[in-house]
């Protein structure tokens, strides 16, 4: 009875109790609401990346008749390449052209355009296409091929929505007529919107040609620079924790090394690019714009991040498993290389592989460098391909968000997808490595 | 016994180990205060005191695990076969492989039973061929009084066992180096009272061909297993003696506040 007066009853809450629950139930909406916030807001920018972005992969190509006569490609008439070279790309832009013209008749399409106005359908790449085809196989003068060919970047808007008759009407650079004619031309089976690995696969192009421009050099240029970090930051970064976590006396110089550490990955990236360009560029005298420089800089960059996981993880290994190694006569390095660090290595490859992840993402370093440079040609595959110039993919979005073409715009975003699939994987690769080495004790 | 005891103190043998002048700085704290200890082959020693009494201290000094602390400072002499274990020449990773030990809490490493044994071997090089390192894998599982449980096992991991299996295993790692001198700090403390008479019992046949020198919290444990008993306090070695004589028949008051439980 007295526990009764003195606490009241357990089937009333009292109004202390009440006042607790309310605040507790206020924080979880505040939480709720945080969460679903970030959720939506994550929503909408893949939305807007995908809507915008998946264009790029889907291409419209034409496929018309051409006819290679002997007198303008190979007068010699030996079909030797290097002869044949001699034509340049503007020889083949009227075959181009008269192919274009009889395809249209042959189909029944009638136009009051004329033939210059028609080319315009077509992708001012096709030209150096159809010379490249030709000159890998000189046979094919005096035939006449079929062939398939990138159509220009406004038809292609066209059956992507982002370009309008309306719109049309006030472009210089084409005009209602001539989507009719495409739309004529997509009726009859000649032009159609397909998956275009040439995005993934080709180098950059030109501000007139965007339908041509692809990520090919800017992947490999990204490869490489990877390759570069994961060969330099890895065993440095694991070194470099190893003896600090293991090793190093404890007094102020390592704190000072610590302390530093922790700073540099706090530095903003552009600092680091001004740093590579002043000593591997102007210093040390390494060329421009080649992804080994850019490895370099996205090395130093990587190196903190790399550095503070590892420690984290050689830290997380528990004291006993070192005593117990050094209690059976281990040495210390011993220790650390049959004990400490298979335990540690999921947590090791996790930081490595999100430090990696950072460094891909990274653009403003390379910047500085010169990897923002317009590269068509692509780095050498092999040790070469190191010091060739090429460009990153976060460079290569950078770079098509500066151009005019709206057409570039879409494969910016493209290049966004691919970007964010690439670091997509590289994080799954971190979740399945962990999950598979990760031991219990 | 009480011949025995008389034998020590009058004839006493060369020592195992003997540490005289011992002292043990952490930092500016003064652990260790001018102990001094013999300590006999073939004999179960026993180290009790309070908490934070030095005990542990005073045990890991004896295989030079100490020197992983930075801040730990060891002055004073600790001899084993009359042998100066604190000599610039001693490498502390030989002189553990001599004087094996024994963690409070089971740490076996994360690898398999046989991984587990099979380790200290390996790194010594104790081993010439396959065939011999499973020899010597037995060989230790049987005296860490654990192959019956674990022969059809092996390869299981052995963090995978229980408390006392996990313990009993650490012992055998322990032993696998052949070691002369067996360090055990509080082996029993974490765990269960069946567990823990098995490992007692294993302590005792290890008598036979270690000297064993065990901390323990639990006098009964102190008085079931040992043949020595050292009381620590605050950093001193209050009183070291024949185990039967230390519990009923202690010459300081301290040891017998404490074994009367009135300090602790």
């Amino acid at each position: 009875m007295s526990y009764q007066s003195r606490h009241g009853s357990l089937l009333t809450e009292d109004a202390r109790t009440r006042k607790r629950n309310r605040a507790e139930s206020r924080f979880k909406a505040y939480g709720l609401t945080a969460v679903i916030a970030s959720v939506l807001a994550l929503f909408m920018l893949l939305a807007s990346i995908l809507s915008n972005g998946l264009g790029a992969f889907q291409q419209t190509f034409v496929t018309i008749n051409i006819a290679l006569p002997e007198d303008k490609l190979d007068k010699s008439g030996v079909r030797d390449p290097e002869v044949m070279a001699k034509v340049s790309t503007f020889g083949y832009t009227p075959l181009i052209r008269d192919g274009l013209v009889q395809t249209l008749a042959n189909a029944g399409i009638e136009t009051d355009q004329s033939a210059k106005a028609l080319l315009g359908l077509i992708s001012k790449e096709a030209p150096a296409a159809l010379r490249y085809r030709v000159l890998a196989n000189p046979d094919l003068v005096g035939q006449t091929v079929s062939m398939e060919l990138l159509a220009n970047g406004r038809i292609d808007g066209f059956f992507k929505g982002r370009v309008t008759m309306e719109s049309a009407a006030l472009d210089k650079n084409t005009s209602p007529e001539i989507l009719q004619v495409a739309q004529q031309l997509a009726d009859d089976g000649l032009m159609t919107t397909r998956f275009n690995w040439g995005f993934l696969t080709k180098p950059d192009a030109s501000d007139q040609r965007p339908e041509s421009a692809g990520l090919g050099v800017a992947i490999l240029g990204s490869l490489y620079m990877m390759i570069v970090v994961l060969a330099l930051a890895l065993p440095l970064g694991v070194a470099a924790s190893i003896y600090l976590e293991e090793f190093a006396p404890n007094n102020w110089i390592t704190d000072l090394i610590e302390v530093n550490i922790s700073n540099l990955a706090a530095v903003p990236s552009i600092v680091y690019g001004i740093l590579g360009l002043a000593i591997f560029i102007n210093f040390a005298g390494l060329p421009q714009s080649a992804p080994l420089v850019g490895g370099l800089v996205l090395t130093l960059m990587t190196l903190p991040t790399i550095i503070i996981s590892t420690r984290a993880a050689l830290k997380s290994v528990p004291p006993s498993i070192r005593d117990a190694a050094l209690g059976v006569g281990a040495s210390k390095m011993q220790s650390v290389f049959h004990h400490v660090l298979p335990l540690a290595a999921p947590g090791i490859l996790t930081g490595t592989i999100i430090g990696l992840a950072q460094a891909l993402g990274e653009t403003a370093p390379l910047l500085l460098i010169g990897m923002v440079a317009f590269v068509k040609e692509y780095p050498e595959i092999g040790i070469e391909g190191f010091t060739d110039p090429a460009t990153a993919l976060p460079v290569q979005i950078f770079n098509w968000t500066q151009r005019a073409d709206p057409a570039f715009v879409e494969r910016a975003f493209g290049a966004i997808i691919t970007l964010l699939v690439f670091l997509l994987f590289m994080n799954l690769l971190a979740i399945f490595l962990r999950r598979k080495f990760e031991r219990r004790w | 016994m009480k011949d025995q005891a008389e034998m020590d103190n009058s004839m006493p043998t060369p020592s195992k180990i003997s540490a005289s002048g011992v002292q043990v700085y952490y930092g500016d704290n003064h652990a260790i205060k001018d102990v001094n200890v013999e300590i006999a082959d073939k004999t179960v020693t026993a180290f009790i005191g309070p908490s934070g009494c030095g005990k542990s201290t005073f045990l890991r000094c004896i295989n030079r695990m100490n020197d992983t602390i930075d801040v730990c400072r060891v002055e004073g002499d600790i001899r084993i076969d009359g042998e100066d274990i604190y000599d610039p020449k001693v490498d502390p990773v030989q002189l553990r492989a001599k004087v094996g030990m024994v963690f409070q809490k089971p740490n076996p490493f994360p690898k398999s039973i046989y991984d587990n044994v099979a380790y200290g071997p390996k790194i010594h090089g104790l081993a010439r061929d396959k065939a011999e390192l499973d020899e010597i894998v037995e060989t230790a599982l049987r005296r860490g009084a654990i192959w019956d449980e674990v022969k059809d096992r092996l390869d299981a991991p052995g963090t995978g066992l229980s408390g006392g299996q996990q313990q009993r295993l650490c012992i055998a790692r322990a032993v696998a180096t052949e070691p002369e001198v067996l360090l055990m700090d509080e082996p029993c403390s974490a765990l269960d009272p069946i567990a823990t008479a098995q490992v007692e019992e294993l302590i005792d046949d290890l008598r036979q061909r270690f000297s064993v020198v065990i901390v323990t919290h639990s006098m009964q444990q102190a008085a079931r297993v040992s043949q020595r008993t050292a009381f620590f306090h605050l950093g001193n070695l209050v009183e070291m003696d024949d185990t039967d004589k230390i519990f009923t028949n202690p010459r300081d008051p301290r040891t017998e506040s404490y074994i009367s439980g009135r300090i602790g």
